[in-house]
């Protein structure tokens, strides 16, 4: 028995997972969805996002996709990369970070990476000939092509790196709801970028990036969820 | 005040003692400080790694984690990731209250190791000196780990049952877990 109630509570407690924007649009669509429904009990829809959140999935299901960016940028290899062109119809998963970062952009990229390699052991090659792991930089001065390149090659060589006008990273970062900053340089000629708080999964299907993993996903929650994301099923 | 320096101490030796496993994960002490649950995610290239550790106070007084050196790296530098920033930890954040806790973890404090001389491996350690404003230096010999190694304590923290608990530990001072050493 799922009440109106119930499935505020979770949604609001996925959204502590991630304090994006595109939680807030989640959840208010979630909101809106269930005022729609003005009590009635055939909210089946909602209830089924919601249901992923009381849990510890790491996984956020969003209710309304987002759109893919509009990201023309240039690749590891210096050459223009089309996003939507490149990811039409095929799985990706998009991460946005910089390289001079220790702690959460590594960890991130190597959590998929990871995860990759274990389901490849499972799943027939084919199946994950199609997805794309795409990390968008932003931090484009100091990330060049070959420094991208460098770093992607000690985490997965496969990975898409992605560099250019900043202007275009941090617009199409919005659309997916996450705010970047520009770099800021301080007196001491330190750098502080900035990264997302997620990795959007895009649907093969729909090409809408319809599930959010904060940065507390882990290996195993990517494995786990891989080989349904390659289907743009519901993880 | 010796006195009490020296139920410290006891209780230190105790607290060493039932610490099992502390030194294989880079456990260290030094007057009222304990380190323990030291690690290095194997980094992506030379030019930068983390370190993360929790440093234990289970004396009266309290200290500061003042800096940071290792023969492997030029820089090491205390970070916090905050929000999707990162700033360099102000004297605040690197308090180690008496009896309580400083916990440097992925997402949040971090030790920040700049422009090494080689890239440690998994299977390896490096080690860290760690400089107080009272207490002597300590050196902990930081295992590294893999890339995506996380402590237990970080794969409980998903659970929403436990959630709230480990949350609180860390803003609380440990009063109640260091007495259930006793």
């Amino acid at each position: 028995m799922r009440t109106k109630s119930m499935n505020s509570t979770n949604s609001m407690n996925s959204t502590k997972k991630t304090y994006a924007a595109a939680a807030l649009l989640a959840l208010a669509a979630l909101t809106l969805s269930a005022c729609g429904s003005s009590g009635d009990d055939a909210n089946a829809p909602v209830a089924d996002v919601s249901a992923e959140s009381g849990t510890d999935k790491a996984a956020t299901v969003l209710d309304k996709p987002f759109e893919k960016p509009d990201l023309v940028l240039t690749d590891t290899q210096g050459k223009s990369y089309d996003f939507r062109k490149e990811t039409d119809g095929k799985p990706t998963l998009v991460y946005f970070g910089y390289t001079n970062c220790p702690d959460v952009c590594p960890l991130t990229m190597s959590n998929i990476a990871v995860a990759e390699k274990e389901v490849s052991k499972k799943l027939p090659k084919s199946e994950l000939a199609d997805l794309r792991v795409v990390f968008v930089t932003t931090d484009p001065e100091r990330d060049t092509p070959k420094a991208l390149g460098e770093w992607l090659k000690g985490i997965d060589p496969d990975v898409v790196g992605l560099t250019g006008d900043f202007d275009t990273i941090q617009a199409g970062a919005r659309t997916l709801g996450i705010s970047i900053d520009p770099p800021t340089k301080d007196k001491n000629g330190k750098v502080t970028s900035m990264h997302g708080t997620q990795v959007i999964a895009f649907s093969p299907k729909t090409d809408g990036g319809y599930v959010l993993y904060g940065e507390d996903a882990t290996v195993e929650d990517y494995a786990k969820d891989l080989p349904k994301l390659l289907k743009g099923e519901n993880p | 005040m010796r006195l009490l320096t020296g139920a410290a101490v006891a209780m230190a030796a105790v607290l060493t003692l039932a610490g099992c496993g502390g030194e294989d994960t880079g456990g260290s002490r030094e007057g009222g400080l304990k380190v323990q649950s030291a690690y290095m995610p194997q980094p992506v290239t030379a030019a930068m790694a983390a370190g993360y550790l929790v440093i234990e106070n289970d004396s009266d007084a309290a200290d500061t984690l003042r800096s940071v050196t290792s023969d492997i790296a030029q820089d090491v530098t205390i970070h916090k990731t905050s929000g999707q920033a990162m700033e360099s930890a102000g004297s605040d954040d690197r308090a180690i209250p008496a009896h309580g806790r400083l916990v440097l973890e992925s997402g949040g404090m971090h030790l920040m190791f700049e422009k090494l001389k080689r890239k440690p491996k998994e299977g390896e350690t490096v080690s860290v000196q760690l400089h107080f404003a009272k207490t002597d230096p300590v050196e902990v010999e930081m295992p590294v780990k893999s890339a995506t190694y996380q402590p237990a304590s970080a794969r409980s923290n998903k659970s929403p049952a436990s959630s709230s608990f480990v949350s609180s530990s860390f803003v609380s001072s440990s009063s109640s877990s260091s007495s259930s050493h006793h």
